[in-house]
């Protein structure tokens, strides 16, 4: 393996658009490196995507920009995340309202054992205290917000559980941005979903990326191409192309970013 | 020959078939005969005594005149209060190993626990007589006995001869017998929680006691039913350690530190010198047991079917 296998082309976003920025981050899983210093400059507002094999880190990548990996022991991160300037993996970090900042979506639909108002309503009331009044509102903007509203506002007082997988998904991404994020992280959020459920899902990305910052982990290159204004290719734990969607789609700097793209490998 | 006329007819199939229905039929004959057979032994008493039976708590082998309220009002009081004891704590008890404590640390302390539910219940109950009970009498029963008014409600509620052979303790040795049970189970359900859920709750922010009050414990409030009505139904049932620390008098039970007796205690206490109708009476005290678990495990299931989440 020659050392251009391993080179990293980074075409970042201006740099007073940044809203989060990783800095030569390392991870690790107890003694197994999973991240090799992926620095990642990511663009306010608008969709960037990850994309990569399975196993090359994206998800990882994914799930330090909330610290959630901080709830497994043997977990760590070395380098920076910066969150709007502030190092994230600095130890005197407020999880609680970093988590707030920083919402998160999963692969598999995770609504709670409760009713469909209760979950939108779920976050918000660990924040702030509200009225009925004000409550149904955050909870309807939520679900419209999340294209859900028409399909669920005859039925808000049913469990979340008896929506169908796409509806739940979509009802989390509801529940996520309820508490008003500035940044919502999916991590392959319609791996899960036909693809009916999957184009209902991307309308409802399309809607939000206007006023938040949405990053998501995907493995469909189509749906990467189709809805992201910046992408990152990932490799075997590093950051091998990031710039542009449509640079890195159509003339990608790197010769192993060509190849996964064109399917040649992956 | 094609391949599927060779597998045609399976002659094991139908035997298997029938094993199996013989199996389930055997289980359902068993129970009709206990039922039966319980009835039959206890109809002397219940012919005699009628409806009274369930509601007088005199019983006088001397006079022979029976009556169950006492056995039944103290089994059902020992069952609820010691799976009041024993719920909250299998509860913490289970959420520590599965949410907090280290897995290194987590695995002894759950082997632990089984070994707990693995002691046979005669060795409670010994444990309850000879150790428990004494120092249950000296350091808590004797101290509240001259310290209250025997007037107020506390001397009422607290009242007893301060041997340690009562409800309350006997409660407690029952609530110890059905913890480590509990524990295991609820650790189970704990853990079939997809770990996304509990990242989703945490994801939005959540401390670890909003996790596990609002999203875990309500994932599996379903289960946790089933699981407080089984334990119930051990409880309800439990006869060698109950019948050693209860202290066994037949007398209604007027205060939490009188002594009392159970359906279970009662009928083992007794059976070897039984005969007439004070025989038939132990055997409807069985009836009673049986009755009083199959309308607790009717409304488990009841429960289980009406929970919407």
């Amino acid at each position: 393996m020659s050392d251009t296998d391993f080179q990293s082309v980074i075409t970042p976003p201006p740099a007073d658009q940044l809203v989060l920025e990783t800095r030569n981050l390392n991870f690790y899983y107890g003694t197994h490196q999973s991240l090799f210093g992926v620095s990642m400059p990511v663009k306010r507002n608008g969709i960037t995507a990850l994309i990569g094999p399975s196993g090359c880190g994206k998800s990882t990548l994914l799930r330090t920009m909330n610290r959630i990996y901080d709830l497994y022991p043997g977990q760590r991160a070395e380098g920076e995340i910066l969150v709007d300037g502030e190092n994230i993996l600095g130890p005197k970090v407020d999880l609680t309202s970093l988590r707030a900042r920083v919402g998160m979506v999963f692969q598999k639909p995770t609504p709670f054992p409760m009713s469909i108002y209760d979950n939108v309503a779920f976050g918000v009331k660990l924040y702030h205290k509200k009225s009925k009044s004000q409550m149904d509102e955050v909870v309807e903007k939520a679900l419209r917000r999340a294209a859900l509203w028409d399909e669920v506002k005859d039925k808000l007082t049913k469990s979340g559980l008896s929506l169908s997988g796409g509806q739940q998904q979509r009802l989390c991404v509801a529940r996520g941005i309820a508490v008003e994020p500035e940044i919502l992280l999916l991590d392959e959020p319609a791996s899960a979903l036909d693809p009916i459920s999957t184009a209902k899902l991307e309308d409802t990305l399309e809607e939000l990326k206007r006023d938040l910052t949405i990053i998501i982990v995907t493995h469909n290159l189509q749906q990467a191409a189709r809805l992201s204004d910046y992408t990152g290719f990932m490799y075997l734990g590093k950051m091998v192309e990031y710039g542009p969607t449509e640079e890195l789609f159509v003339k990608p700097k790197v010769e192993r970013t060509s190849d996964y793209i064109g399917g040649r490998f992956g | 020959m094609s391949l599927q006329s060779a597998r045609h007819p399976d002659p094991v199939d139908p035997i298997f078939r029938g094993l199996a229905f013989a199996a389930a039929t055997t289980l359902l004959l068993t129970l009709g005969g206990l039922i039966v057979a319980l009835m039959i032994g206890g109809w002397p008493a219940i012919s005699k005594f009628g409806f009274g039976f369930l509601t007088s708590s005199t019983w006088n082998p001397v006079t022979e005149v029976y009556g169950a309220a006492g056995p039944i009002v103290g089994t059902l009081i020992t069952a609820v209060l010691s799976l009041a004891i024993a719920l909250p704590i299998a509860v913490c008890v289970s959420v520590f190993l599965t949410q907090y404590c280290p897995k290194a640390i987590a695995q002894p302390v759950s082997t632990a626990i089984e070994l707990l539910a693995g002691i046979p219940s005669i060795v409670y109950g010994m444990w309850g007589l000879f150790v428990f009970a004494p120092w249950f009498a000296r350091t808590v029963q004797l101290p509240i006995l001259t310290s209250l008014d025997p007037e107020s409600f506390w001397g009422k509620l607290l009242a007893g001869v301060p041997n340690g052979a009562n409800i309350f303790t006997a409660s407690i040795v029952l609530a110890i017998m059905i913890l480590p049970y509990m524990s295991a189970v609820f650790r189970e359900l704990f853990r079939s929680i997809p770990p996304q859920v509990r990242e989703a709750a945490f994801g939005l922010g959540c401390t670890s006691y909003e996790v596990v009050g609002s999203v875990l414990i309500p994932y599996v409030k379903k289960g946790m039913i089933g699981v407080v009505m089984l334990g119930f139904g051990r409880a309800l049932g439990e006869t060698m350690a109950v019948t050693f620390i209860i202290g066994n008098s037949h007398r209604f039970p007027d205060s939490l530190f009188a002594s009392g007796s159970t359906l279970a205690s009662t009928i083992a206490n007794e059976f070897n010198e039984a005969s007439g109708v004070h025989l038939a009476s132990l055997i409807a005290l069985g009836l009673v047991l049986f009755l009083i678990t199959f309308t607790v495990l009717a409304i488990a299931r009841a429960l289980l079917s009406s929970q919407r989440y």
